[in-house]
């Protein structure tokens, strides 16, 4: 077959962006160790939660030292528990899942993103530095009030999170 | 017969059934442009901020329904059918076989179409009790009334005739021309619909199973990840089945309005080939996020997303180098200096060229979108919805109205009213896009949410970068108002060529490629040879994630309600006597099967 | 007889023996693969990686 050199060197070229941006996701799963949601955790009945004592209560709980889970569900039309309150400079794993239709976790301007799918639960573990307050969006359309769905997390120094959970308020 | 002949010949003239085909594809195909930009409009309006007093927030998703089915399921489809229907015909130099199965296919498309639409139109009222809120992704467990996915149904099945017509149109000439390689614009089109068999086959079995059942209350819950897979299965390739006619405008006609010649045929083949192998493989990589799928499959598919670039930009280098061909019969010197000795008065071929820009923008934010981690940054923010404006929105919509104005003509000899509007429009298009799209891809980098009839929220503000939240909105509104006044230019030049009168001389040719068919190895147009390879390739890439999510899940989820966006007293009666009657036939062939086993196994032992 | 994309290469324009070279294509597309790995390095390696919240596990 004839192929004019010019394309055979665009070809070449057009393989090496290929690998290239291959070579960059990889990088990226390595070095900095970005990991993708995936099938960790086993599926649940969405229309039994409350059995479920992950998601029977939406909470943060500590489970080492600097490591936090978050139980979140997400609902027709709000996240639980909101806000989400961690403190500071640490590790926190979140485990979202959905107790009617599809929706979305995003919070907003972070790479904490994933689907909140009834019937599975999503896994994502992030590192949280200084104090901050974030926005958490819904981002897949889940009905007519989907606009109004949205969540909080919030950062907090370690002062302020040990004050309320003396108080009760996050257990 | 003689070039001479052949120039003063016109489609109409010479296959005046086949015209009429192609006309009423176009017309099914611009009178959804229509619907889809007037929803556009409303939409871009209200989701700014600038004006969201047409309609209620909770409205917009009907509008959205409206929008993205209108415009990504029937503008492209009709449109694909009828320039289908010319190329093949067109190239093969021979009529269809039978004119009627044409008509029952394009009545079966436009009735399917018919029914989805009228399910998502009635969501604007009360009066009638239906309404299919479910965008064009309809994920379960939202529900659509059950006429909304039997219309979807009824429109594949249509589309899988029209298919078979060509199929057969091409068997026919074949008898005729058994040494012959295939026409490359019929080659584009075999290859195409292979790749819509096997990639629609997915969504039927997603529809026929499992959603259309459910609707009517015969089947209890869904597995909602398992008809999310079934719908990405389809949902990738169909991008490309939007993208191919405008391929195939490329590579076949543009070359010819600028004066050229297609640089390479057999490389044009290895590129329907590398689509056909590798469009559908790819549907995970719209899931990199989803909980449920092991990591490994992500990665497979972004492996044959990343690769799947390939075919796209070598089309990029051998369409341009057409073009400068074209460019240097015409007198145009230097590196760059040739790009002014094109035709660029032509509306056809500065609305092609202008798409083709568009489209290399958009092979960046696909890169992107294709990215397995670096999809956290950018998934369902509207940053996609700004990507795929580019892609379908621009590359295929553009390339659509731009080769309108040089198909018309000859399927009506009807001259175009207006060339001067005709170039006003494809360069307004470009300039509401590059608007509207640019700002989209910013908001999305901000992490503003696609698909959201009020992206501000309460409780928070969006960083600054790139321009400010409200500063992109105003400039995505003044984009997609030339947007829409872009479309009502194209219509109403439209409108007005239908009423000019006939004339001869208005056909054109398309020129050979410079390096033609003969230089393209025989085994190119050996279909099964492909069907094969694409249908391992499909097997490899879905039958462990299907089988994982299956077991996992189970066939009807793991527990899932259902949550329809309507509520219809018939249905649910119809629903109580059905039921029952189902789980009757159930039991009734569960027995007759335990009875085959006891006797089949009985015999085997004996 | 198919129409004729498919038909041997007439004399008119073919260029005869000497074979087309598109040099400006090879210049356009080269200006596109920069532009492509200059705008992939800055979305990548400092929009994304540098963002807030990465996801590590």
């Amino acid at each position: 077959m004839h192929i004019h050199a010019y394309e055979k060197i665009w070809l070449a070229f057009a393989i090496v962006l290929i690998l290239l941006l291959l070579g960059s996701v990889t990088y990226g799963a390595v070095g900095p160790g970005v990991a993708m949601v995936a099938d960790s955790e086993a599926q649940i009945d969405a229309n039994a939660l409350d059995e479920d004592d992950r998601f029977a209560e939406p909470r943060v709980e500590q489970v080492g030292e600097n490591e936090y889970e978050a139980y979140v569900v997400a609902y027709q039309f709000g996240f639980e528990p909101s806000p989400i309150v961690v403190p500071e400079n640490s590790t926190v794993t979140f485990q979202i899942t959905s107790r009617d239709v599809i929706h979305g976790f995003e919070v907003a301007g972070t790479n904490a993103n994933t689907m909140a799918v009834p019937g599975e639960v999503a896994e994502i573990t992030v590192e949280v530095s200084e104090p901050r307050e974030y926005g958490i969006v819904c981002n897949e359309y889940c009905g007519a009030g989907h606009h109004a769905m949205e969540g909080k997390l919030h950062v907090v120094s370690e002062e302020e999170f040990a004050e309320m959970n003396e108080g009760g308020e996050n257990e | 017969m003689s070039d001479a002949l052949e120039a003063e010949e016109t489609f109409l003239d010479r296959f005046p059934e086949e015209a009429k085909v192609v006309r009423s594809a176009f017309l099914g195909s611009f009178l959804a442009l229509t619907l889809g930009a007037i929803f556009g409009i409303i939409q871009t309006l209200h989701r700014t901020g600038l004006f969201r007093g047409l309609i209620d927030s909770t409205d917009y998703y009907t509008v959205l329904t409206a929008h993205g089915v209108f415009l990504v399921i029937s503008f492209t489809v009709f449109f694909l059918v009828g320039l289908f229907t010319w190329a093949v015909v067109r190239s093969l130099d021979r009529p269809l076989v039978d004119i009627r199965i044409t008509w029952t296919w394009y009545v079966l498309m436009a009735g399917g179409m018919t029914m989805t639409g009228i399910s998502i139109l009635a969501g604007f009222t009360d009066a009638i009790d239906m309404s299919a809120d479910v965008l064009y992704t309809f994920y379960a467990p939202l529900q659509a009334h059950p006429l909304f996915y039997t219309g979807l149904a009824v429109f594949i099945v249509g589309s899988w005739l029209a298919g078979a017509d060509w199929f057969r149109t091409w068997l026919a000439w074949r008898e005729d021309n058994p040494d012959e390689r295939i026409p490359l614009q019929t080659f584009m089109v075999l290859t195409t619909m292979i790749m819509w068999y096997i990639a629609s086959s997915a969504v039927a079995a997603s529809v026929l199973i499992f959603l259309l059942p459910w609707s009517l209350g015969l089947i209890e819950s869904v597995n909602p990840t398992l008809t999310r897979t079934l719908f990405w299965f389809f949902g990738h390739p169909v991008v490309y089945f939007w993208l191919m006619p405008a391929y195939l405008l490329w590579y076949t006609v543009l070359p010819s309005i600028a004066g050229g010649r297609l640089f390479s045929d057999p490389l044009a083949r290895v590129v329907f080939v590398l689509f056909l192998l590798l469009s559908t493989p790819v549907g995970i990589h719209h899931q990199y996020l989803d909980p449920g799928i092991a990591e490994g499959f992500k990665f497979i598919s972004m492996t044959n997303t990343m690769f799947l670039l390939l075919p796209s930009l070598l089309t990029a280098f051998t369409v341009v180098a057409s073009v400068e061909y074209g460019a240097r019969q015409r007198g145009g010197t230097g590196i760059f200096g040739w790009l002014r000795s094109l035709p660029w008065r032509d509306p056809a071929f500065t609305g092609m060229m202008l798409a083709g820009l568009m489209f290399a923008a958009g092979g960046f934010s696909g890169m992107v979108n294709a990215g397995m981690n670096i999809n956290y940054m950018i998934h369902n923010t509207i940053w996609v919805p700004g990507h795929f404006h580019l892609t379908v929105g621009t590359a295929v919509a553009l390339t659509f109205m731009a080769a309108t104005y040089w198909l018309w003509p000859q399927i009506t000899n009807k001259p175009v009213y207006s060339r001067q509007i005709g170039l006003f429009q494809v360069v307004l298009w470009f300039i509401g896009m590059a608007l509207m799209s640019n700002a989209m891809h910013a908001q999305g980098l901000l992490g503003v949410p696609r698909r959201t009839a009020e992206p501000e929220y309460s409780g928070f503000d969006y960083p600054v970068a790139f321009g400010g939240f409200e500063e992109l909105n105003v400039q995505i509104a003044i984009g997609g108002t030339l947007l829409f006044l872009s479309t009502v230019l194209f219509i109403g030049n439209l409108v007005l060529t239908m009423g000019n009168p006939r004339v001869s001389g208005l056909a054109e040719t398309i020129r050979p490629a410079l390096s033609g068919p003969d230089d393209a190895p025989e085994v190119l147009d050996d279909l099964r040879i492909w069907v094969g390879i694409a249908v391992t390739l499909v097997v490899l890439a879905y039958a462990l994630p299907l089988a994982a999510i299956i077991n996992d899940g189970g066939l009807l989820g793991p527990g899932v309600g259902t949550y329809p966006v309507w509520i219809d007293a018939t249905v649910g009666a119809l629903a109580e006597v059905a039921v029952p009657a189902a789980w009757a036939l159930v039991d009734a062939l569960a027995f007759l099967g335990a009875r085959l086993l006891d006797a089949a196994t009985s015999g085997v032992v004996a | 007889m198919s129409r004729t994309e498919t038909a041997g290469a007439p004399a008119d324009d073919a260029g005869g023996d000497e074979e087309f070279d598109p040099v400006g294509t090879l210049a356009l597309i080269a200006v596109y693969f920069a532009i492509l790995v200059i705008a992939w390095v800055y979305i990548y390696y400092i929009e994304f990686l540098g963002r807030d919240l990465v996801v590590v596990g």
